[in-house]
């Protein structure tokens, strides 16, 4: 798996963000559905991902819970809080902007 | 919110670490196995997808690391270190004892000598305003302060625009007379002027105002709150009572009390008794222009500056002494006009303990710093050493993936527990010391002082002792982690290292070269001291004091003396005793002009000559030699011929090698004759070089009697107590007497 360019490491905050938004599920299935919904473009260790899943608990935008699932195994589960989804809101508004003026930049012909 | 909410989280993850560290791990094992599961799926082998897995992962403890490092760690941090420092000084204390002990020694004496400089040279009055008082007074050649004279103060007071009140002081312990009782106290003569220019607000009562500079009759007085308490209790029928005090005879009423936190405006002493100093003047002092007796402080007026004022003053200093050198023989008036007077801060009070030590304070200062550096440096040494030892822990550690940063910063923690201990033993040390110190310095009188750390003290201990760790553990913690790791784990000493050891030896031999030859100078200057000649005998000598209080009338105070004298000669194992006005080397002086039969002085020749009053059998008392003639005996007395007994320094200043016996010497237009010589003996001080001295039987003092006359007894051996019964006037005074 190669490791996410700098610019996605800058917004794996953001992204997920807005998958926990969708559903809350485990850190594992976090990073299969990055990859998925991205149609294999984005894929991310947990060398990334745990410390960002951290960050983003401690920060109070997201929050954890253990549960036992159906194979009787202890799974972790995240999901997002309201000041999450504000905040989701408010990076997803800066990413439309910013990648709104690079690409107006780049693809000026 | 957010804030809250993150710092809850922090702390819930200091007190659940492990349940968190738990799962983290339970966590991670669940990645690796979801991840092992998929490669399987993919196809490969059990083992080849678990290895896959683990590598695509990238080493769990890294993850979990960095997982960790998004906490904010330092708390953590910094306890983990505190524990690791206790453990590993815990296993060599011997280490820890002697670095503590330097670190305390050095931190000791530097928090004593500055904790006195606190105390006498930066801690100001408590009253209001400090900073605007002025202490006006005449200064010496060394811009020492002297005192004042009553109609200077006047002068300057009713004169000098640039301040807005005055007021004149004068300390004295003199014996009162309340509730019956002869009691020695220390008292304040003010005038009237002085609380209400400090701001001071009574305690109980009311303190004293101008008004009461000018009652004769009945004036008031005013007592401190130690006082109060200690004699008193505090009861609110001490205000009211009546007082004498010595042979004055003013009853004086006490008005009311002083706040506790008053303790008079001359650094180190506590007046108990306040009393308006105008009463106590006599009209000799209140007009004589030279008899300098009083401390002045000032206020300056709002918006004058100091050097505004102080100009205003010597301006009004100059015609001050013009007009006085008009009314003094001519011989004197040179001298006079030489006179400085200077405005100086009376921010800190009257302060003759800074005056006379502050120079050495500074000194001192200096000094200890030399100490606490050499301290440092044999700190450095020892840690140096440990640095090495832990070498092969170090690079381990290095090689394992600890930061620098992280290294330094335990380091910097085993430093912070150095300095926190070396630190708290010192203020220990340092309190010892300044008592040690103070009582030096008192010289035998009561001096109260408080040197308890304030928070200035406990700064200055607090960044001294971190300023000395991190000095002493920068150069072996930086140039451990400089090092070569396979050297380190070889536990191979690099040349840089020995290279700062020897430094850091030398620096110490040279800094301990220093000390000691000061401390050998200093030895030897005291020794010089002790050993000097005095000219009398003072071992196995008892000296006690006698003072009068009420009015003695001359004659009976004249035969309870000698009475007292006969019986101190009489009593077993006393060889001989006697009685002296001056006691020598104390710090007195009693001179004055004479003129000498067959001598005429040479204009601008000092004609000055130390005097004092004695009883017979004093120079065989002192064990002074008798040259020539004879001592005293009871036949001189008040009306018998005048006769004096002079030093030899006297006889030979004025009469050359020729016997100055029967010859006359003249003063205060008595003319004495001579009858006998002594050798030289020291007068003030041990330091004062050999005076001209002459001696008059006690007997034949012109002036009014003396109301304190210091008794010498030299007694042979054995411990002897005996008991007096006195009477003196009304009074009955026992007097124990021990050896």
């Amino acid at each position: 798996m190669s490791r996410p360019t700098d610019l996605v490491q800058g917004t794996l905050d953001l992204l997920i963000l807005k998958i926990l938004a969708l559903q809350p599920m485990h850190g594992w299935a976090i990073g299969e559905r990055m990859t998925q919904m991205s149609k294999e473009v984005l894929q991310v260790g947990p060398g990334s991902l745990y410390p960002a899943l951290h960050k983003l608990e401690q920060a109070g935008w997201i929050q954890a819970k253990w549960s036992v699932n159906e194979a009787n195994r202890r799974v972790k589960f995240y999901s997002i809080t309201r000041q999450g989804r504000k905040r989701l809101q408010l990076e997803a508004a800066d990413w439309k902007r910013l990648s709104g003026a690079i690409s107006s930049i780049v693809f000026e012909n | 919110m957010r804030f809250l909410r993150s710092w809850r989280s922090r702390v819930r993850w200091l007190f659940r670490r492990s349940e968190i560290e738990a799962e983290l791990q339970d966590e991670l094992h669940d990645y690796i196995e979801r991840q092992t599961e998929r490669h399987r799926s993919d196809g490969l082998s059990p083992e080849a997808s678990s290895l896959a897995a683990l590598r695509e992962a990238g080493g769990i403890e890294q993850v979990k690391e960095e997982c960790r490092d998004v906490r904010s760690r330092w708390l953590e941090d910094f306890g983990k270190d505190l524990r690791y420092t206790a453990r590993s000084l815990r296993r060599s204390p011997g280490f820890l004892a002697v670095s503590v002990l330097s670190l305390a020694l050095g931190i000791g004496a530097n928090t004593a000598i500055f904790s006195l400089i606190n105390a006498l040279m930066l801690r100001s009055l408590p009253v209001k305003n400090p900073q605007s008082l002025v202490h006006i007074t005449r200064v010496d050649s060394d811009g020492k302060p002297q005192s004042v004279s009553w109609p200077l103060f006047q002068y300057f007071r009713d004169n000098l625009k640039s301040i807005s009140s005055a007021a004149a002081e004068r300390s004295e312990r003199p014996t009162i007379f309340i509730d019956g009782r002869d009691e020695v106290v220390s008292a304040d003569f003010v005038s009237g002027d002085q609380y209400r220019m400090l701001g001071v607000e009574p305690a109980a009562g009311r303190l004293l105002e101008p008004a009461d500079d000018k009652v004769a009759t009945s004036p008031s007085a005013v007592i401190s709150y130690g006082y109060w308490r200690r004699r008193f209790g505090l009861n609110p029928a001490a205000i009211g009572k009546t007082f004498t005090v010595q042979d004055h005879v003013n009853v004086f009423t006490i008005v009311g009390v002083t706040p506790p936190w008053y303790h008079g405006v001359v650094l180190g002493s506590d007046p108990d008794v306040s009393v308006p100093v105008a009463t106590m003047l006599s009209e000799e002092k209140r007009n004589e222009p030279t008899y300098n007796n009083f401390n002045m402080m000032g206020r300056l007026a709002p918006g004058v500056t100091h050097q505004h004022a102080n100009a205003e003053l010597q301006v009004l200093w100059r015609a001050f002494k013009q007009r006085v050198a008009a009314t003094l023989p001519e011989k004197d008036r040179p001298g006079y006009l030489q006179e400085r007077a200077a405005m100086l801060s009376g921010r800190t009070g009257f302060n003759p303990l800074r005056d006379r030590y502050s120079e050495a304070l500074l000194v001192l200062m200096g000094i200890v710093a030399l100490v606490l550096l050499l301290a440092c440096a044999n700190l450095s040494g020892l840690l140096l050493a440990r640095a090495a030892a832990r070498q092969r822990e170090i690079s381990i550690r290095l090689a394992i993936g600890a930061g620098r940063g992280r290294l330094i910063r335990q380091f910097l923690t085993e430093g912070f527990v150095l300095a926190a201990l070396g630190g708290s033993v010192g203020l220990l040390l340092a309190r010892l010391f300044a008592t040690t110190l103070v009582t030096t310095m008192a010289n035998g009188e009561a001096v109260t002082l408080s040197i308890a750390p304030d928070w200035h003290v406990l700064t200055f201990t607090a960044a001294l002792s971190l300023l000395a760790c991190v000095v002493a553990g920068l150069a072996p913690g930086l140039h451990g982690l400089r090092t070569d790791l396979t050297l380190g784990i070889r536990q191979q000493r690099s040349a840089g290292n020995q290279r700062l050891g020897r430094a850091l030896v030398i620096a110490q031999v040279s800094i301990s070269m220093v000390l000691v030859t000061g401390a050998i100078l200093f030895a030897a200057t005291l020794l010089k001291l002790y050993s000097v000649d005095r000219g009398l005998n003072t071992e196995g000598v008892l000296t006690f004091s006698l003072r009068t209080s009420g009015k003695c009338p001359p004659e009976r105070c004249r035969t309870a003396v000698q009475s007292l004298l006969d019986s101190l000669n009489r009593l077993p194992g006393v060889a001989s005793a006697s009685a002296v006005d001056v006691l020598p080397i104390s710090g007195s002086l009693w001179d004055r002009d004479v003129q000498v039969e067959g001598y005429s002085f040479r204009s601008g020749e000092d004609q000055g000559t130390a005097f004092n009053a004695i009883a017979p059998k004093y120079f065989s008392t002192v064990q002074t030699p008798l040259l020539r003639g004879r001592e005293f005996n009871l036949r001189d007395t008040r009306t018998s011929r005048k006769v004096t007994i002079v030093n030899q320094s006297f006889a030979r200043y004025f009469f050359g090698a020729a016997s100055p016996l029967g010859r006359t010497v003249t003063s205060v237009k008595v003319s004495y004759e001579i009858v006998g010589v002594v050798a030289d003996a020291k007068y003030t001080n041990l330091k004062q070089p050999l005076m001209k001295t002459m001696y008059i039987p006690w007997t034949q003092r012109m002036e009014e009697e003396p109301t304190d006359f210091n008794f010498l007894t030299r007694a042979t051996g054995a411990i002897q107590c005996a008991l007096f019964q006195r009477s003196r006037g009304s009074s009955a005074r026992p007097i124990p007497l021990c050896v």
